[in-house]
């Protein structure tokens, strides 16, 4: 197959500002070099730094005269033509594939496996990532010879830029007909990081010969471990159900008391009709509403002890320096009422809702928590917890979940899946202002609309959960509210069918 | 321009001799440079925004040759310019983005191709076409055939290339013609080398100046005077450039041994085809073909002589010509059929008749070719079993891939406002939007998906005057400052009050010409030589007399939001003007980093400002992501064992702009973010105080967690 002159072509997948341009001209001066006759060119995309970019190269291995005629190099790159894809992130990897430039027969593929999120990715409400498996399924199926490593790790761990490590995997594949030390001449010669760029170098080139595994995942603290509580009391649990509940009974302790966290601790033994899997579904969700989140949780997590430490790691202070923590609060009247007794709070709703200032009011604030005034406030705020039990909001959350409870016991007792997806259907509740009251709102339109019509047998158990589902799925799908409206209209209100 | 071309200047004093390595883009700036120029004048904008850069670092060699660049304001001012050479010995040379910046040229340049040049004029077009464009999809081609201007559309080689851009000259001179000059993208970026010549000195420059201005009737665009130039084009200049052409062999046979079949392709795909053929197993890869090849290096007009003797005695050709309408292929049947041939013309038959001839798409059109007309019959089946990774793939992937489409960079000036209007939207309901040219036209993308229409650089305004008093709310215009100063100001501004139209529009006060590359603009804080010119934009529309003006920090999302609000409810008729102020941040930063750095290493005492989200704190709903787009505030996996879904996260590349802050006050979303400032090199009283301030908190910490 390999006819007189025909080039090495290599195709480089990178985001703008990522440096693949410079990535290119050191492929380009190394080849040159070595003495080979090269060509480059590349789609930049725009001056902004997002989007994606494609670099293509085309390389003749063999030397050609400077009178001779000269070989004819392609601009484009052709699918099932590829020798050396390279992508800088692991979905533009697996555009490359998805657009056919990886093949069985020729391509290497060096691929950086760390994730750099699309929007669509990450304004999801829910979790909108892309499941990495397909990707490396598809990169071991279609390439010759796959290169796939946390290169984005290397660079930070060798002090260097990404691209240089890359340029070292590239190296390090065996698939170019260039000397390494022409590699490292080029970055030389670009006269820029130099030191930095060669030991990133050096590492993408070890990674790729297979003699580099890497050091483990970046050290991410975990938290410390719970205190275990009630042990005697979780041993009557089913296994799952025990390992939730053993994260979240010190978890509630600390939000409220060790009344409230044997409150959850009864209400999980309540499920002990429940099969396993939902109960621990349920006892997962129930964990993190009773947690609902108000100002006074949020006051007692800003000055969590363990905080400065990780904001202090987080924007890589070095020791010495001193850091400054600015929060950005600001609660409304619906915050505020929220922990004020029923008898007041229902008033004061009322009046802000009539005249509209529901989302009028609201007290913005910027709290310095590294200050001791600053720090103050919320330490008094997060003393309030007493407060909380008496609180409107307090009666509220208990009463939903009592009802949410209930319809998963006679949803069980009735058909698996259809408590599963009343279980599934707390997930909406979080956030904070309009969006919680959002999520809020579309629980509330599914449990009149779907779950209540359900237990009560109007609508048939298989058809509900398909349903409640659906109106899930809408509901997280689109923050206007507009997708769950139309889901729900699909088929008539079941009291008036039932009618 | 906060960036430095020093290295490509370099390039542009190579001599005699001396190898040329680099893009397409800073060859064809030799070239001119190589072809003795005396002036020359574009409009910054993507694939051909380098040359000027280039040139604006330059200053020097263009002083010492006595060249004058100037950088309009307008692709008609650039093409404008060009009528120096219509009475004087005047070589020169403008640049424009094509499509689009030949629209806005094409009155001059009707002007100018039927007065006619003396001196050698050429168009420098980035055929913005295909993969990387930015803007609608048309042909340049068709601005060539009905000016009767040239187009040169050269091999992709850049010794050709450069080689093209003299001749092109001489061709304008010998023709009295403008010549354009087209480089499709990848072509603009093509790295590869050639040899140089010296620099020339123009004729007649800066250095080297006329005595006396030229009176000549014949060259005034007026009857009768365009009656007679419209009949010299057909009878003298047509007649003399196919004679040129012809006799420097501008266009280009390759032979080959196959007699009944050929390929007739333009300059710019000949690569793309001879690679095709090499894998279809009918060349080899240094462009030896067995199947001949006419290069059409001038893609208007066509050599019909040419043309039918290539044509002669062969059973079909293939004609190669991206894009549509097929005009080269049409006037290659009105050869053949004037010169009675019955050579078959296949053409889009087997090639597609829109969009861009990929090395796919192209292997795909030719060995339907070689199919069709017998040569192979199984070079279909050839080609499709080297494209068929594409289906493989596809079938372990399943869905699509989620797209990434570009967006404002981290901390970009212009994302602030977009949020605004999204928290006003919330508010008072969505407004039409008439959106602009220019970094801002990202609105419309994800996560914010605002504006309804785009009609062209500046033309954001204008484009609001019937769709404004159809609406039921006032219609939000959106202006770049680029497209302020390009026709914004008067097709726009003067327009809406002279028409006394009722209106909102937001201007986009960055400083530069961000989109293309951080031009300056007539508003910039500084200009390529020296001082700022001191033109603003607000003192600009005070002067035209707009009734409501406001002037507010993009960043400011509170404030943003209360002016909208304003300028939406103001009982004040007429034109409402918001001049949004923010620095490009790249620019900014390419600015202020170094120096930032170098007060760091010189132990001065500086605050790094960056923004985080408490994990505990955010539940993971996004809605500061779906009002911001930002790409470091982006999502990782939850360390929560009871959580599902990931939280946001502020990456290492947030430049802490304050955009997150301001959000989640202005949108009250969530207590989740913080903002950590932190002193670097910090001062006897910093770390006094931080001492203090630790041994508080931690008593206080100790009872609360008692």
């Amino acid at each position: 197959m390999d006819q007189p002159g025909r080039p090495i072509t290599v195709l480089i997948a990178a985001m703008g500002g990522e440096g693949g341009g410079v990535l290119t001209a050191w492929l380009v001066e190394a080849a040159t070099a070595a003495g080979l006759v090269v060509q480059s060119t590349s789609i930049p995309g725009v001056a902004q730094r997002t989007g994606a970019t494609t670099y293509y190269v085309e390389i003749v291995p063999e030397p050609v005269a400077a009178g001779a005629p000269q070989p004819v190099l392609a601009l484009y790159p052709t699918p099932g033509q590829v020798d050396l894809m390279v992508a800088s992130e692991l979905l533009e990897a697996g555009r490359a594939i998805r657009n056919g430039y990886v093949t069985p027969d020729r391509t290497t593929l060096v691929a950086a496996t760390h994730r750099i999120y699309s929007i669509a990715e990450k304004s999801a409400m829910g979790d909108g990532r892309l499941d990495d498996g397909r990707i490396r399924e598809a990169a071991g199926t279609m390439a010759r010879q796959a290169v796939m490593a946390d290169f984005a790790a290397a660079a930070r761990e060798s002090g260097s830029a990404l691209n240089a490590v890359l340029l070292g995997a590239m190296a390090g594949s065996g698939r170019l007909p260039i000397p390494e030390d022409a590699f490292a001449g080029a970055i030389r010669a670009a006269g820029k990081a130099v030191d930095a760029n060669l030991a990133g170098f050096a590492r993408g080139a070890a990674v790729a010969r297979g003699e580099w595994a890497g050091q483990q995942a970046e050290e991410m603290p975990a938290g410390p471990h719970p205190v275990p509580i009630f042990e005697d009391n979780l041993t009557a649990l089913l296994e799952a159900v025990r390992d939730v509940a053993r994260e979240a009974l010190p978890r509630l302790v600390a939000y409220q008391d060790r009344a409230y966290a044997k409150l959850y601790l009864d209400r999980v033994e309540s499920l002990r009709a429940v099969d396993a899997a939902t109960a621990a579904e349920t006892a997962r969700h129930l964990a993190l509403w009773m947690c609902y989140e108000d100002v006074i949780r949020v006051a007692y997590l800003k000055i969590h002890p363990d905080r400065a430490a990780r904001i202090r790691r987080e924007v890589r202070a070095k020791d010495h320096e001193p850091v400054h923590v600015s929060e950005f609060l600001k609660p409304g009247l619906e915050e505020v009422a929220a922990i004020l007794p029923p008898a007041l709070a229902r008033p004061l709703l009322g009046w802000a809702e009539k005249n509209g200032r529901l989302d009028r009011w609201r007290f913005g604030m910027e709290v310095r928590t590294d200050r001791v005034s600053g720090f103050l406030k919320l330490w008094l705020l997060a003393r309030l917890k007493p407060l909380r039990r008496k609180s409107h909001r307090y009666a509220l959350e208990q009463s939903a979940i009592e009802v949410w409870l209930d319809a998963v016991r006679q949803g069980a007792a009735v058909d698996r899946r259809l408590a599963e997806e009343i279980v599934a259907c707390a997930r909406l509740l979080k956030g904070y202002g309009e969006t919680h009251r959002r999520g809020h709102d579309n629980f509330g339109r599914i449990q009149d609309a779907l779950i209540a019509p359900a237990i009560a047998g109007i609508i048939p158990p298989a058809e509900a959960a398909d349903r409640i589902a659906g109106a899930r799925n809408a509901a997280l799908a689109d923050p206007s509210a507009d997708a769950l409206a139309r889901e729900l209209e699909k088929a008539p209100p079941p009291a008036l069918a039932a009618q | 321009m906060e960036r430095s071309f020093k290295k490509e200047v370099a390039s542009l004093r190579l001599g005699e001799g001396d190898v040329f390595h680099g893009e397409g883009i800073l060859a064809v700036t030799k070239a001119l440079l190589q072809s003795g120029v005396s002036y020359v004048g574009g409009y910054q904008g993507s694939p051909i925004s380098h040359l000027l850069d280039v040139l604006v670092d330059a200053q020097d060699i263009l002083d010492e040759l006595g060249i004058h660049l100037e950088t309009c304001t307008t692709e008609a001012a650039a093409a404008a310019m060009l009528g120096a050479s219509i009475n004087y010995p005047l070589r020169g040379a403008a640049t424009w983005k094509s499509v689009v910046g030949t629209n806005v040229a094409s009155d001059a340049l009707s002007n100018l191709s039927s007065a006619g040049v003396k001196g050698g004029a050429m168009i420098v077009i980035g055929e913005d076409y295909a993969e990387g464009a930015s803007i609608i999809q048309e042909r340049s081609h068709a601005f060539a055939m009905k000016s009767q201007m040239w187009l040169l559309d050269p091999r992709p080689d850049l010794a050709h290339i450069v080689d093209t851009v003299e001749k092109g000259f001489q061709l304008s001179e010998a023709s009295n013609t403008p010549v354009m000059l087209e480089l499709r993208i990848r072509a603009c970026h093509l790295h590869g080398r050639f040899v140089c010549k010296d620099n020339r000195q123009p004729l007649f420059s800066r250095n080297h100046v006329l005595e006396r201005p030229d009176f000549d009737y014949s060259r005034i665009c007026l009857p009768p005077a365009t009656y007679a130039q419209e009949k010299h084009k057909i009878e003298h200049r047509l007649p003399a450039a196919l004679k040129f052409i012809a006799e420097q062999g501008l266009n280009e046979v390759f032979d080959g041994e196959r007699e009944d079949v050929g390929i007739i392709v333009q300059g710019g795909l000949y690569n793309t085809a001879v690679r095709a053929l090499a894998e279809l197993g009918f060349a080899d890869f240094y462009g030896r073909s067995q199947i001949p090849i006419y290069v059409m290096n001038v893609a208007y007009p066509i050599l019909p002589d040419e043309v039918s003797a290539f044509c002669a005695g062969k059973k079909a050709v293939l004609v190669v010509e991206e894009g549509n309408p097929d005009y080269i292929e049409q006037a290659v049947n009105v050869a053949l059929r004037r010169a009675d041939l019955q050579t078959a013309v296949i053409g889009k038959a087997v090639l597609p008749m829109a969009g861009e001839y990929t090395g796919a798409v192209m292997l795909d059109g030719i060995a339907r070719f070689l199919d069709t007309t017998g040569t192979d019959r199984a070079a279909p089946s050839r080609s499709a079993e080297t494209l068929s990774g594409k289906a493989k793939a596809a079938a372990i992937l399943g869905t699509e891939l989620p797209t990434r489409p570009p967006s404002f960079c981290t901390g970009c000036p212009e994302r602030p406002v977009f949020s605004a209007i999204k928290i006003l939207e919330k508010e008072m309901g969505p407004s039409h939007i008439a959106a602009d040219i220019g970094c801002h036209t990202f609105s419309t993308l994800p996560p914010f998906n605002l504006g309804n229409t785009v009609l062209g650089y500046g033309l954001g305004l204008a484009s609001a005057a019937g769709v404004a008093p159809a609406m039921g709310k006032r219609v939000i215009s959106v202006m770049g400052d680029g497209g302020f100063w390009h026709n914004g100001l008067t097709s726009g501004v003067a327009g809406n009050l002279f028409n006394k139209d009722d209106s909102i529009l937001l201007v986009m006060n960055n400083g530069y010409a961000s989109a293309t590359g951080w031009q300056f603009l007539p508003s910039s804080r500084a200009h390529r030589r020296g001082p700022a010119t001191g033109m603003s934009i607000e003192r600009a529309v005070r002067g035209l007399g707009a009734p409501w003006l406001r002037k507010v920090r993009t960043y400011n999302v509170a404030t943003m939001v209360k002016t909208l609000r304003a300028a939406m409810t103001t009982p004040v008729k007429g034109l409402k003007v918001i001049v949004a102020d923010g620095e490009c941040q790249l620019a900014r930063q390419r600015r202020i980093r170094p120096q930032i750095a170098a007060k760091v290493k010189a132990g001065e005492r500086v605050v790094r400002q960056r923004f985080g989200v408490d994990e505990d704190v955010c539940t993971g709903d996004h809605s500061c992501i779906r009002l911001s787009g930002c790409p470091s505030l982006t999502v990782k996996p939850t360390t929560d064992p009871l959580r599902r879904d990931p939280v946001a996260h502020v990456n290492n590349d947030c430049v802490g702009c304050g955009l997150c802050g301001e959000v989640s006050h202005a949108a009250a979303l969530c207590p989740s973010f913080f903002r950590a400032d932190i002193v670097q090199n910090p001062t006897w009283l910093d770390k006094r105080l931080h001492a203090v301030r630790k041994a508080v908190i931690g008593k206080l910490l100790g009872q609360v967690s008692a």
